[in-house]
């Protein structure tokens, strides 16, 4: 795996008089320097899954610790939305099991979180009621204790609600929310709270028609998911639908003709330094999460429509704009319903899970342009998030998408599992029947250790 | 050769070392700078205050050396080796004092400021040997090197910054390297966090345009 190519590389500049001074004075330590290079040499294998912040402190090794979000489910266990922790430590007598969970009290369409850039905190949101659960990983990896909640979410940030992921940025994290308070619809904004729990920022998304914004017609206000490629100083956000649709029964939603056309079209492209959008594409179907791509020569990222089931490049022309094309159909006709994405490290396997039918694909996307199926395989009967880890060996899936739009009956799975990935097949390690367990609706998933690299 | 220039040497060399193979690699942010002053640094947190020592002995408070100027505060411990690192984070403030030491706005409004976070080995002393960077540019930027009496002293003022550090558990080693992540914190004339950078967006030139942005502003700016 190419795990230099996740180092952000610096600005080469002709040597500084300070840079000079340095190297005189290396010249005349030169006995010393071997030591000195060995010692600064012996990195350390870090791993993690590969879909998290650039800015964000990694794992040395393998994961330990599954973190996921649960959905509370009225007269199961407490109902409540929970924190589960399970062991993922190969060789542990606990592994696969749970091994704590802690419950935030009440249910508010557990979703997304993430951690703050020193991994010391996990911060976990709801999509309804717009509430914050601020979780620290850091004093005891393994039982991680509910520190603070956000609750005035919706006032501090002048308006935005449904709070989406939480991504790590040096000192703060960035908030990507699906609504708003005035008429619950999709139009939206990026939120940014210091790591300390301080409000800092709203940026709400272009609406057709901005001036000075290059493709403005095809911007609709929505969100979903932003993602930072630093070394281009470039943000990408995606676009899903708002909280009326989100918190109503999906079939109602997709027998209403007027809901349907309430979901995000675009793509916007941002000036990340300034938050400033430059560009709006236009990507029909709602497009959800945002890989970018890891290596140094590789300035594109995917995405997948959830409404039209294709995969989606964005990708830097020769001349510096952006660009959106269609790169491959995902599943046959009808659709399947493609909600997460996870892109292998050295940029070569895209796994897809798809809720429509349970199953993942997998993509060889070596050649980003031209996506080739290489594998497919049932999960379960519903299938939502997907985490793989860096060395790309092993793959997790958890299977909730919202209390109001998973399937029904038998087919309302709720589970866990775990894969190695051998380069061919998926092969199952371990499975947890979340409501055996009495515990919900599993859906994020992050990975956790005792262990963090610089 | 006496002991004392042998660790010095030795010491410089494991940071200089590192620092200077990421800066020599080629590979390029790519990306034009923002105008300074088109775009707004809000405020992040108060920069905190507590004690230090400088490198002539002297106590002072922190929060004396981040207001009146442009501050940039980099936490960092000598003993690093880690190139993307505290060797980064003082191969950037020193491209910042080498640019300052030409231009007269730079030089009167921004300080520099090198605080250890391993007050046990980065003594005033040894601040003041690695202070030789700072002293090759006399009419650039004041450069100050910091450190703090004990760990005690240094605990709230990592605390309220918000600069992760720990030990590493290595019985060979008790004093061994610290896991640190690192941070450095640009903070306006009014003693405010105005932007944080870590190993992925420290890039000289963009803290330099946010460095003039602030300088843009008016004494009592309300971003």
């Amino acid at each position: 795996m190419n795990r230099s190519s996740s180092i952000p590389p610096v600005e080469s500049a002709p040597a500084t008089s300070a840079q000079s001074l340095i190297r005189r004075l290396n010249v005349l330590a030169s006995p010393i320097l071997v030591a000195a290079g060995l010692a600064a040499s012996s990195a350390t294998a870090f791993a993690d899954e590969t879909c998290s912040s650039p800015y964000l402190a990694r794992i040395e090794g393998q994961e330990e610790f599954l973190y996921v979000w649960t959905l509370g489910v009225e007269g199961l266990g407490d109902g409540s939305d929970k924190l589960v922790v399970v062991d993922v430590k190969p060789g542990s007598p606990k592994y696969g099991k749970v091994l704590h969970h802690r419950s935030v009290g009440g249910r508010h369409e557990a979703h997304h979180g993430g951690f703050t850039d020193d991994r010391r905190q996990l911060w976990l949101c709801g999509l309804d009621g717009s509430r914050i659960f601020i979780f620290d990983v850091h004093t005891d990896p393994g039982q991680p204790r509910l520190a603070r909640t956000i609750d005035d979410f919706e006032t501090a940030t002048g308006g935005a609600v449904g709070p989406h992921g939480v991504y790590a940025l040096p000192g703060r994290v960035l908030i990507p929310c699906l609504s708003n308070a005035r008429d619950r619809g999709g139009r939206t904004a990026l939120v940014e709270y210091s790591n300390a729990g301080r409000y800092i920022a709203t940026h709400w998304m272009p609406l057709p028609g901005q001036s000075g914004l290059d493709g403005s017609d095809h911007a609709d206000g929505y969100g979903y998911d932003a993602r930072v490629l630093p070394r281009k100083n470039v943000m990408l956000s995606s676009s899903f639908t708002g909280w009326r649709n989100y918190t109503q029964d999906f079939a109602r939603v997709a027998g209403d003709p007027e809901a349907l056309k309430q979901f995000g079209n675009s793509m916007v492209v941002w000036d990340f330094h300034t938050r400033q959008p430059r560009q709006v594409l236009r990507v029909p179907g709602a497009p959800l999460e945002i890989r970018w791509a890891w290596g140094d020569r590789h300035p594109y990222a995917f995405t997948a429509t959830a409404l039209t089931s294709k995969l989606w490049l964005c990708h830097e022309d020769g001349a510096g704009r952006w660009q959106a094309s269609e790169v491959a159909t995902i599943g046959g006709e009808g659709g399947v319903l493609p909600v997460d994405i996870s892109l292998s490290a050295d940029d070569r396997t895209l796994f897809v899970s798809c809720f429509g039918d349970g199953k993942c694909r997998v993509f060889d996307v070596s050649d980003p342009h031209h996506p080739r199926l290489i594998h497919d395989q049932n999960i379960g009967r519903q299938v939502n998030m997907v985490s793989q880890s860096w060395d790309g060996q092993r793959v997790y899936f958890s299977s909730s998408l919202l209390a109001r739009w998973d399937k029904t009956g038998e087919d309302n799975e709720q589970f866990v599992r775990a894969y190695s990935w051998d380069g061919s097949r998926l092969q199952p390690q371990f499975g947890l029947d979340l409501t055996a367990e009495g515990l919900g609706r599993p859906h994020h998933m992050l990975f956790g250790a005792t262990r963090m690299g610089r | 050769m006496p002991m004392k220039l042998l660790l010095l040497f030795t010491w410089i060399a494991a940071v200089a070392l590192p620092w200077m193979a990421e800066a020599n690699s080629g590979l390029p942010y790519d990306y034009p700078l923002p105008e300074p002053g088109t775009y707004a640094l809000p405020v992040i947190q108060d920069a905190a205050d507590g004690e230090v020592i400088a490198t002539d002995g002297r106590r002072l408070p922190l929060r004396s050396l981040t207001r009146d100027r442009v501050t940039v505060l980099s936490f960092i411990y000598t003993r690093c080796t880690s190139a993307r690192a505290c060797p980064r984070a003082t191969g950037v403030l020193a491209r910042l004092h080498e640019w300052s030491a030409g231009d007269r706005d730079l030089a009167s409004g921004v300080r520099l400021v090198s605080l250890s976070f391993d007050p046990q080995v980065d003594t005033p002393d040894r601040m003041a040997g690695y202070a030789a960077l700072a002293r090759s540019h006399p009419k650039a930027a004041p450069w100050h090197f910091l450190t703090t009496a004990s760990r005690e002293q240094l605990a709230p003022i990592l605390r309220d910054y918000g600069q992760a550090v720990d030990r590493k558990e290595d019985p060979r080693d008790p004093e061994g390297t610290l896991h640190h992540a690192l941070r450095v914190f640009l903070v306006d004339r009014e003693g405010r966090v105005r932007n944080i950078y870590n190993s992925s967006n420290l890039d000289a030139r963009l803290v330099m345009a946010d460095i003039r942005s602030l300088l843009l502003e008016e004494r009592a700016p309300n971003p």
